[in-house]
């Protein structure tokens, strides 16, 4: 982490894109922060909790990310400048409130900042959420590297309180999680006074109540906004065109693919006959800009990630003035010259443009590249996304994989979002049979569980987090324990939102700026509810199998399990090692059968190997983490938990 | 024969409702499971060859094989098997029990065996509720408990297979004919391991039509009768048609026709009526009542019989032409039904 607060402007600084959105929104007095957490934008919440007492900050890790943006909201309506951060499947949790809030307006400037994932790299979706821009009719601001990433959030909060509506700031992995240089503005006075004036004339956008009725009247006034914005977003500084005159080709670009663009010109030098126009306010595109731009060239080759969003706003636009610009030959998603789908990067660009061009690069000789793909197939290990030593999941899943393999009735299990979606791979046993968004596991079951009216006697079990728990998992438990569906919730409480890294979440003490906070008990909430409660350690199999077994002889209604056990890299677990875990070779059944290496083959932990010369298991000593769970899984007592020396 | 492994039990044997719960499968290592009286696979093998497949008494029977490593002599074909004679038997009054199902003879049998300690272990089968379970009793008092007929399949080789594992020597076992059949390929060796040992010394066989699915059988008692307060169970000789359910001082009398749909597809293939696999072979002595057929085959079984005599705990009995000619008859039937089925279903 930088100096985030460091108060000398002009100054450079490296830092990485989320710590750039967090100095903007510091350097535009912001004082009300929430989230939830979720990668690429973690790190913008944590950075700003982590100096919120010197700032002067509210700063929360909301239960979801609904509540984030209301909790934002209100920071707004009383008149402080406010920060909402998810990522992009937060945005479709927000969009209830998020449609109504564009419609009752804001006061402070609030801006919703959310940070994607184009090509999945740590989501199961890559969802573009730029349509709520269009859908909710609010300004889209994309910033095309790291100055503007700070630089256009802090213009951002101005644009909220010019217009008196949300401002939506998209960001991607790229800029997100990568580093660059930029140089720090000023930060302001820190004394924040919030008041929310309510008792004013019903339309009064500033003493008035905050409402998004009168529906009409105050929809159309949303669109007066939006062609205010159109008006300011024609003279913006982040919309910048480099190039000729009369370029040949016309590249329209916004966020990453700007930085892919520019690396791809350089490398072909085809500086003389493309022209770069780079897009910072995305939604509503400013069309004089635009014509003034699309008369230069007659072609034009849009680069975007993901959904064709930028190129179906130009080439509106296009259309509306065909008859001052003329017919112009659109390059891009619709035509499959950029693909829809995973991350763009500058060899993706340079291709395209060689297609329109009509060039012929190669970035490395033919040799190379032929060495570099054979090392890359064929020299590369197989891996497959695996728990880490010690994962309190990996020990869970065994238990539920075998209880309802040893129960023989076809029962499966419905899974939501954290680490335990890889329970879906041979890692946690292919054990999840469905897999959606925060909560849906239990919401699914849900369903499953009510049609034993239609034949169905499969047992279904579903899985959460402790954090996913309070997020969404609520509302699909409480409709569940309401209906008498039929189903076994299983939370796996690892005790923090682990895979984010370890956030506060409504079950821990501590919140977001480490204050003390009121915390929850996942069995007194189930229980107050109506459902049937037991709590497990899933390192201990007998115990852990016998509930599962006890719970799934309970027909009828719902049950939880917890199943308790700290994650294994929690900062209260790291580096602690509860035994020496010694395999005894001689005893080691090996590949015979018996056992054909139960240990390495299929419980899978990577702090156990397979010696391929000894034919025995080993631990790996750098790895293992001394949990001793493989102990119980050895069939004949070959592994062995010793006191810590 | 080929030995395979536990894809081919699946292809061969549970994917085509073959099982019949015996557990010689179960035991040998952490694949195969036994949960409530169903035999599951909770993770996959991917050897070729394995114990379960060899020990499994529907993959295939090498009856040539089993019988010279048995009796030391060639396969017979006939119904009964291989036997040096047959005799009426009950418990002595060296034994005290009620619940026995017939005569108590392998109660009897098993108590002297432990007391004389010809045996040092007895694999029995106990049962928690209607759902039976494997017992490794130590005492004569112990065995008692175990006594009368579970009717629903059980998975009692699956605990010689545990003993084997734990290097127990010298135990009895008592089982039907698939449990043994499936012991006796495991006392075979069959994929030679240079560390077996046979675990097992004494084997007594029990008579057998039918077993029922153990899952299937719970619902449906659970249904009718409270199976807590079951005391009892018998199947009175043809033509009742009755299955006969003891509680306390009353009974209830099941119709047949309905336990029936209950037997697991695999005892329709199984040719042993008598358990041949055996030293010395129970069952109940159809005209006699309290009193049980023994098939003493092995020199064995011979001597145990003869000295529990002896010591009181059996009384022995001529056995009848009558008795002899309907025990061959049954089991004739049961081979030659066997057969018939086994033809359809390989066709």
């Amino acid at each position: 982490m930088t100096a985030l607060t460091d108060p000398k402007s002009n100054q450079h600084h490296l830092v990485m894109g989320n710590e750039a959105f967090a100095r903007g929104a510091l350097e535009a007095g912001v004082a009300v922060v929430a989230g939830y957490p979720g990668t690429p934008s973690s790190e913008i919440v944590e950075s700003l909790a982590n100096v919120s007492k010197e700032r002067n900050l509210y700063v929360e890790w909301s239960t979801n990310e609904k509540v984030a943006m209301e909790v934002a909201a209100a920071g707004s309506f009383a008149k402080l400048r406010s920060l909402c951060v998810l990522k992009q499947n937060g945005v479709n949790v927000a969009s209830d409130f998020f449609l109504h809030l564009a419609g009752s307006g804001t006061r402070g400037g609030m801006l919703v900042l959310t940070c994607e994932d184009p090509g999945a790299l740590s989501s199961v979706n890559e969802g573009d959420s730029r349509h709520f821009s269009r859908m909710l009719e609010i300004p889209l601001l994309e910033p095309g590297d790291f100055q503007e990433a700070k630089d256009i959030t802090k213009w951002g909060f101005e644009l909220s309180e010019a217009l008196k509506c949300p401002v939506m700031i998209r960001s991607v992995t790229r800029l997100s999680h990568a580093s660059g240089n930029i140089t720090f503005g000023d930060l302001p006075e820190t004394d924040h006074k919030a008041e929310f004036k309510h008792d004013g004339f019903i339309l009064d956008p500033d003493t008035g109540p905050m409402i998004s009725a009168p529906v009409a009247y105050k929809h159309g006034l949303q669109q007066q906004k939006v062609q205010q914005a159109i008006k300011m977003f024609e003279t913006s500084p982040f919309n910048t065109y480099t190039g000729p005159g009369n370029p040949e080709l016309l590249l329209i670009t916004s966020s990453a693919c700007n930085l892919y663009s520019r690396e791809a010109i350089k490398l072909l030098g085809v500086q003389h006959r493309v022209g770069l126009l780079k897009l910072g306010t995305t939604w509503p595109l400013p069309p004089k800009l635009l014509e003034k731009h699309l008369r230069m060239a007659n072609k034009v080759l849009i680069v975007e990630e993901v959904i064709p969003f930028l190129e179906e706003s130009v080439k509106i636009l296009a259309m509306e003035l065909a008859e001052e610009i003329g017919i112009k030959k659109f390059f891009g998603k619709r035509d499959g010259t950029i693909p829809s789908t995973n991350e763009l990067n500058p060899d993706i660009v340079i291709g395209a443009l060689c297609g329109i061009l009509g060039m012929d690069y190669a970035g490395l000789t033919a040799e190379y590249s032929e060495k570099a793909n054979t090392h890359l197939f064929l020299g590369a290990p197989a891996r497959e996304g695996t728990f880490c030593a010690g994962c309190p999941h990996r020990a869970s899943f065994w238990n539920i994989s075998q209880a309802l393999k040893l129960d023989n009735n076809e029962g499966f299990v419905c899974g939501d979002i954290g680490c335990y979606s890889m329970a879906v791979l041979p890692a946690g046993y292919s054990t999840l049979k469905t897999l959606h968004a925060m909560g849906s596991g239990t919401g699914v079951a849900s369903g499953f569980g009510k049609l034993g009216q239609f034949g169905m006697d499969q047992p279904v079990f579903s899985v959460c987090g402790d954090s996913t728990f309070y997020h969404a998992v609520l509302p699909a438990l409480v409709n569940a324990v309401h209906h008498k569906s039929d189903i076994t919730l299983v939370v796996l409480d690892n005790s923090g939102t682990a895979m984010t890294g370890f956030q506060p979440h409504p079950g821990t003490e501590k919140d977001a700026r480490g204050e003390e906070a009121l915390q929850m008990n996942i069995e007194s909430i189930c229980k107050s509810i109506g459902a049937t409660v037991r709590v497990a350690d899933p390192f201990d199999f007998d115990e852990t199998q016998k509930t599962i077994f006890e719970l799934m002889g309970m027909k009828g209604g719902v049950k939880v399990l917890v199943l308790r056990q700290i994650c294994a890299l929690s900062p209260e677990k790291k580096g602690i090692r509860w035994f020496d875990v010694v395999v005894h070779e001689s005893q080691c059944l090996g590949e015979n059968c018996g056992c054909n290496r139960l240990c390495t083959r299929v419980f899978k932990c990577p702090g156990l190997v397979w010696d391929t010369e000894k034919k025995v298991s080993k631990i790996d000593d750098a790895i293992c983490v001394g949990c001793g769970v493989c102990s119980s899984v050895c069939p004949v007592g070959a592994i062995e938990n010793m006191e810590v020396k | 024969m080929k030995i395979g492994g536990s894809k081919e039990i699946f292809e061969q044997v549970l994917d085509t409702d073959l099982c019949s719960v015996c557990g010689a499968c179960v035991g040998i290592c952490p694949y195969f499971k036994v949960h409530s009286g169903k035999v599951a696979k909770v993770f996959d093998c991917d050897l070729e060859k394995g114990r379960c497949y060899a020990q499994c008494p529907k993959t295939g029977v090498d009856f040539e094989m089993l019988s010279q490593n048995y009796f030391n002599q060639p396969y017979t074909d006939k119904p009964l098997g291989t036997y040096q004679k047959i005799v009426a038997a009950k418990a002595g009054d060296m034994l005290q029990g009620d619940r026995f199902q017939n005569g108590g003879s392998v109660t009897a049998l098993i108590s002297f065996a432990l007391e004389s300690g010809a045996i040092e272990g007895a694999v029995l089968t106990d049962a928690e509720g209607l759902i039976p379970v494997p017992k490794i009793v130590e005492n004569a008092g112990d065995a008692l408990k175990c006594a009368a007929t579970k009717y629903a399949a059980a998975h009692t080789a699956a605990a010689v297979n545990e003993a084997a594992k734990d290097g127990r020597t010298n135990l009895g076992v008592v089982g039907t004919a698939c449990q043994l059949t499936g012991i006796a390929q495991m006392r075979a060796n069959p994929l030679e391991k240079s560390d077996f040992m046979d675990p097992v010394s004494l084997t007594i066989g029990l008579f057998c039509t039918w077993s029922l699915d153990a899952r299937k059988f719970k619902d449906y008692i659970s249904g009718k009768i409270d199976p807590a307060t079951i005391t009892g169970m018998d199947v009175p000789p043809p033509p009742a048609e009755v299955f006969v359910v003891k509680t306390g001082n009353s009974t209830t009398e099941l119709p047949l026709s309905e336990v029936r749909t209950l037997i697991p597809n695999g005892c329709s293939v199984c040719p042993d009526m008598t358990a041949e696999w055996a030293d010395i072979s129970v069952g109940a002595f159809e005209g006699k009542k309290e009193w049980n057929t023994l098939i003493i085959r092995t020199a064995r079984g011979e001597e145990l019989v003869n000295k529990a005599v002896a010591a009181g705990y059996l009384k022995l009995d001529e056995f009848s032409a009558a008795g002899l000619d309907h025990l061959t008859t049954g089991a004739g039937n049961k081979k030659k039904r066997a057969l018939k089925k086994q033809n359809q279903e390989v066709s």
